[in-house]
């Protein structure tokens, strides 16, 4: 046994024994002592100085016994336990300081492990299922239709068996499963024959799909679906026999033939499909839409692959590259379908690493999420130079304790490992209740990020674990050496004595700490502007004018596909809906469109006049579309529910497009044709109305045309009800909610949204980051007061003798205030400086988040400058007015 | 009469260690008889001082170079005995054979002219 561990052991003995080992010291002292007397008798002394004799022989038994018991113990476990115990006292007794440390630091870890936990779930974390590394998802470039793609690609693809080990197609489908004479809607998704075998996870109950259901029509047994876990407990109570099952999914029967085992979560990792069936037979769950049918003109899916063993990335990109001229030639046969757009190159197909996933807010969120994680690292690196100074500050107030300590015997080390203890134990505690509250902050950060339509997993695993940890360290590591930095500036003692010295040591200590809050002002008016320029953004956005009234807009979505109605049916369907609807207490006009604005889809189309052509917006409303929504109607006249197609077709154009085809003319009653060919139908513009927002909030009013819903074909009527209420939308939604049922019995139940929310959602990840950044900059300028006023507040404790001479020596209170305020005057004047220098470069990164603003927006800089300076005022007047009232007496006698 | 006290100093540390280890080299003995026979052999030169003492054999016993059993003594107290163990003879040996060199060396140096 090597020495070290048979020590460990001999002493862990000890220790949970220790009355053993005192009862033994004693004995075998004792031992010692009467074995000397008896030969100092035995020696023939003076019997009566024999007790004497012994004691000057032996020495203090005590002292020995002390000794020996030291040498048993764990000294720096029991040092170290000692110590803790009186950091937690010295902590304990002054609870302001140590809440506001706490708290800083809780802040700034428990919003940094927050934000890694979202950046983790959405950009590192792999998809669980065996060997995710293998996984690729494929895009086409140069960019085309990025990841989308279309069933003649893909088909081909599939084959390619010699390229993939797997490939396979996957999309999200929201399926109507009927439960009783109604219809519910279920999250699910359509996925192609190697979709389950390419994630290589095996179903805990039956088969999985294949490659036989992934033909059109589906296998020759049936059309199959394989659920979730989670659906095989809500919908069938986890019946053992579920295999063989029936459902009716989208007005078509389904066997289940399968059940994925709970971990499985799909190829996406902010969706969770309940159901999943075959791609081919998207035709049936699809009606009236055919996506399918629509070949290489629709691209509605996403396309992974799990590479061949012993092929790299690289190796199978190139193998794809070769292949896919080729390939995306024999696809698509008409040529001007092949060819970028843009930069006017042939398509081709690429694969990058999608161990990962897929995910459509990836592509959104990546950056602003990366600028709220360097934003929030700010803030912690804040929290932890705060509490450095504050902590500094603190001990020069302690040097008396400290000087006492040692001039009674304290070895220096012991001294510097006391404070050591201290800040390790505030820096341990902060780390951990931080980390006690990131999973509720990643929870809230991911709900306002994807507003609970998406099922990302932000739960804590070892990446987030070492995250924190590693982020703990840091932060002891930076509070920690303050300490050390503190001791290296030499003995306490020797400063005790020599005044020179004390001089010299507490300015440099007083540099130390004033470079620290330097860098903390610098720091937090970086963060400052930062959000200043992101929120003067949004708040542009928002004022830029929809040119409609969105406030106070319900949308519902009714789906009215599966009825199966003819054009008249959906039309008389529509117009009583919206008669019913109209008389529902507290809703005003109601009307219909498709699609609205901010949906997240669009529609366009070239427009011909007699000389001119134009791409414009397309939205197909129903009359009272434009009362509704609040839009002034120019000149010319609303549609009219009479205005069906037996009378001429008509639209009606915005000012915009109004102004590009008819400059000079009125506008209503010319004509305009939606093709050049042969084919072309010709419109008669019978109104022009104001320019409206419409895809996105941050570009520029674009030329837009309105079409009438009662000239429409209604094949797929899946027009948005929109409707002005007064007051909350909950008594609307339940009166809507029955009138469905009534109407339209096998429907499922419609979904609510506001136009508000609406608006929110198709700028999210701009507002995610500005409430973010604007967040981090209340609490770094918070941060920031804290330290300037805790340091200046203890600094100025140590004065109050000098205070008090300098009164008592006739200063005014004015010069007294003057005279601390200075301090952090000049601090807050070069860290300002020195952010604004840095703001200056770094600003640039943000310039892709900005709307309307530059960078460098001098408002925003100014702004920020005087919010930070207005705090620092504060935060150093208060100390400098407390210096004021000092007493000159008292503080003399203080001393 | 030189006295052995506890002191940092590595040689006497080291010696000290070294003799209560020849000590034991014929048997269990307690710490009172360790002294008294190490100021026996040294003719009555070197007296281990006891703050010296046990430090040195706690500290030997809590490394396993020695064990450590009660018995009675030979007046019928109850002592507490050291034994060398195996690790403790390999110690003896090397440390002899370490004192040997170290203490000729010392000597050839001090008989030069």
């Amino acid at each position: 046994m090597p020495e070290w561990l048979h020590e460990i052991e001999l002493r862990a003995k000890a220790l949970f024994n220790k009355r053993r080992l005192q009862r033994d010291l004693a004995d075998e002292l004792a031992f010692h002592q009467a074995m000397l007397r008896e030969k100092f008798e035995r020696e023939d002394r003076d019997l009566e100085n024999v007790p004497a004799s012994v004691h000057q022989s032996f020495g203090d038994a005590h002292r020995w016994h002390e000794r020996l018991t030291e040498l048993w113990q764990f000294r720096w476990l029991e040092n170290l336990l000692r110590d803790l115990s009186f950091a937690a006292r010295i902590l304990h007794k002054s609870p302001g300081f140590t809440s506001v440390a706490l708290l800083t630091l809780i802040l700034g870890i428990g919003t940094n492990a927050a934000v890694f936990s979202l950046v983790n779930g959405l950009l590192l974390r792999p998809l669980p299922v065996p060997h995710a590394e293998e996984l690729l998802i494929l895009r086409q470039l140069p960019s085309g239709f990025g990841y989308s793609f279309c069933i003649p690609v893909f088909r081909l693809l599939e084959k390619r068996t010699d390229v993939f080990q797997d490939v396979f197609a996957f999309t999200n489908h929201e399926f109507q499963v009927r439960n009783g004479n109604r219809n519910e809607s279920h999250g699910g998704a359509l996925v192609s024959g190697q979709f389950f075998a390419g994630l290589g996870v095996p179903p805990q109950l039956g088969r999985y799909l294949n490659a036989t259901d992934d033909q059109p029509g589906g296998a020759t047994s049936g059309l199959a679906a394989v659920i979730s876990d989670q659906f095989w407990k809500t919908w069938f109570n986890h019946a053992p026999d579920v295999v063989g099952s029936k459902l009716i999914l989208d007005n078509v029967a389904f066997t289940v033939v399968g059940v994925m085992p709970r971990s499985f979560i799909g190829a996406e990792i902010t969706s969770r499909p309940q159901i999943y069936a075959a791609l081919a037979i998207e035709p049936l769950v699809d009606a009236p839409f055919n996506n399918t049918a629509s070949g290489y003109h629709s691209w509605w899916f996403r396309v992974a692959a799990r590479r061949k063993p012993g092929m790299s990335v690289a190796q199978t990109n190139a193998a794809l590259r070769a292949i896919s001229g080729p390939l995306v030639q024999e696809a698509i046969p008409d040529s001007q379908f092949r060819i970028d757009y843009k930069t006017q190159e042939q398509l081709y197909l690429s694969a990058e690493s999608g161990s990962t996933g897929y995910s459509f807010l990836r592509k959104d969120f990546r950056y602003p999420l990366l600028v709220v994680f360097v934003l929030c690292g700010a803030v912690l690196l804040l929290a932890c130079l705060n509490l450095a100074s504050l902590l500094l500050a603190r001990a020069a107030a302690r040097e008396r304790e400290i000087a006492t300590r040692l001039a009674i015997g304290a070895t220096r080390r012991r001294v510097i490992q006391q404070l050591l203890v201290e800040s390790v134990l505030l820096s341990f505690t902060g780390t951990l209740a931080g980390f006690a509250v990131a999973p509720l902050t990643a929870r809230f950060l991911s709900f306002f990020i994807t507003n609970n339509y998406s099922d990302l997993d932000t739960s804590v695993d070892i990446r987030v674990l070492l995250f924190a940890a590693g982020i703990g360290v840091l932060c002891t590591l930076v509070i920690g050496l303050v300490p050390a930095l503190h001791a290296s500036f030499g003995s306490v003692q020797t400063q005790m004595r020599q005044g020179a010295q004390n001089l010299r040591r507490a300015r440099s200590q007083r540099l130390l700490g004033n470079l620290m809050l330097t860098a903390e002002v610098a720091l937090t008016l970086i963060v400052v502007i930062g959000a200043g320029l992101l929120g003067t953004s949004l708040m542009r956005v928002y004022r830029t004018g929809l040119g409609f009234d969105g406030h106070g807009l319900l949308l519902v979505d009714l789906d009215i596909t599966k009825q199966s109605w003819k054009a008249p049916a959906v039309l008389q369907f529509y117009c009583e809906f919206a008669d019913e609807a109209a008389r529902i207490p507290g809703v005003g006009n109601v009307t219909y469109a498709m699609p609205t604005p901010f949906s997240g889809s669009t529609s366009w189309d070239d427009w011909y006049s007699n000389s001119k052509k134009q791409t414009l917006y397309a939205s197909s409303i129903a009359p009272d579309y434009f009362q509704t929504m609040r839009i002034p109607l120019l000149t010319g006249r609303d549609f009219a529910w009479a205005d069906t197609y037996v009378t001429p077709l008509k639209v009606v154009l915005n000012q915009a497009a109004a102004q590009y085809f008819f400059p000079i003319a009125d506008p209503v009653g010319q004509q305009i044709r939606d093709s050049d060919g042969k084919n072309a139908k010709t419109y008669e513009v019978i109104g022009v109305v104001g320019n409206t927002k419409y895809a996105d909030l941050r570009e520029a009013v674009r030329p837009m045309v309105y079409k009438p819903l009662t000239q429409d074909d209604l094949k797929t009527p899946v027009y948005t009800f929109v409707l002005r209420i007064s007051g909350k939308p909950g008594p609307a939604i339940d009166a809507i909610r029955n009138l469905t049922v009534r109407l339209a019995p096998g429907a499922p139940e419609p979904n609510f949204l506001t136009m508000d929310r609406q608006i929110n959602e198709a700028i999210s990840s701009m507002r995610m980051i500005v409430m973010l950044a604007v967040f981090f900059a209340i609490c770094a300028l918070l941060v920031t007061a804290i330290g300037l006023y805790g340091t200046l507040a203890y600094s100025t404790s140590r004065r109050t003798s000098e205070i008090g001479i300098r009164m008592a020596l006739g200063a005014q209170r004015k010069q007294v205030v003057w005279l601390v305020f200075r301090e952090n005057a000049i601090v807050a004047v070069i860290g300002s400086l020195a952010g604004m220098g840095v703001a200056l470069l770094a600003s640039r990164a943000l310039t892709t988040l900005l709307y309307n603003t530059s960078s460098h927006d001098l408002p925003v800089m100014l702004l920020s400058v005087a919010a930070l300076g207005a705090i620092a005022c504060i935060a150093s007047l208060l100390p400098a007015l407390h210096a004021a009232h000092i007493e000159p007496i008292e503080a003399i006698r203080y001393e | 009469m030189e006295n052995i006290r506890d002191t940092s100093g590595d040689l006497i540390q080291g010696t000290l260690d070294m003799l209560i280890l020849k000590s034991l080299m014929r048997g269990a003995m307690h710490g009172y008889g360790i002294a008294e026979w190490i100021h026996q052999m040294s003719q009555q030169v070197l007296r281990v001082e006891e703050g010296a003492l046990y430090p040195a054999l706690h500290r030997l016993e809590l490394r396993g170079l020695l064990s450590a059993k009660w018995g009675a003594s030979e007046n019928n107290r109850r002592a507490k005995f050291y034994q060398l163990t195996a690790e403790g003879k390999k110690k003896l040996t090397s440390e002899s054979q370490r004192w040997a060199r170290l203490s000729a060396a010392v000597a050839f140096v001090m008989q030069q002219a």
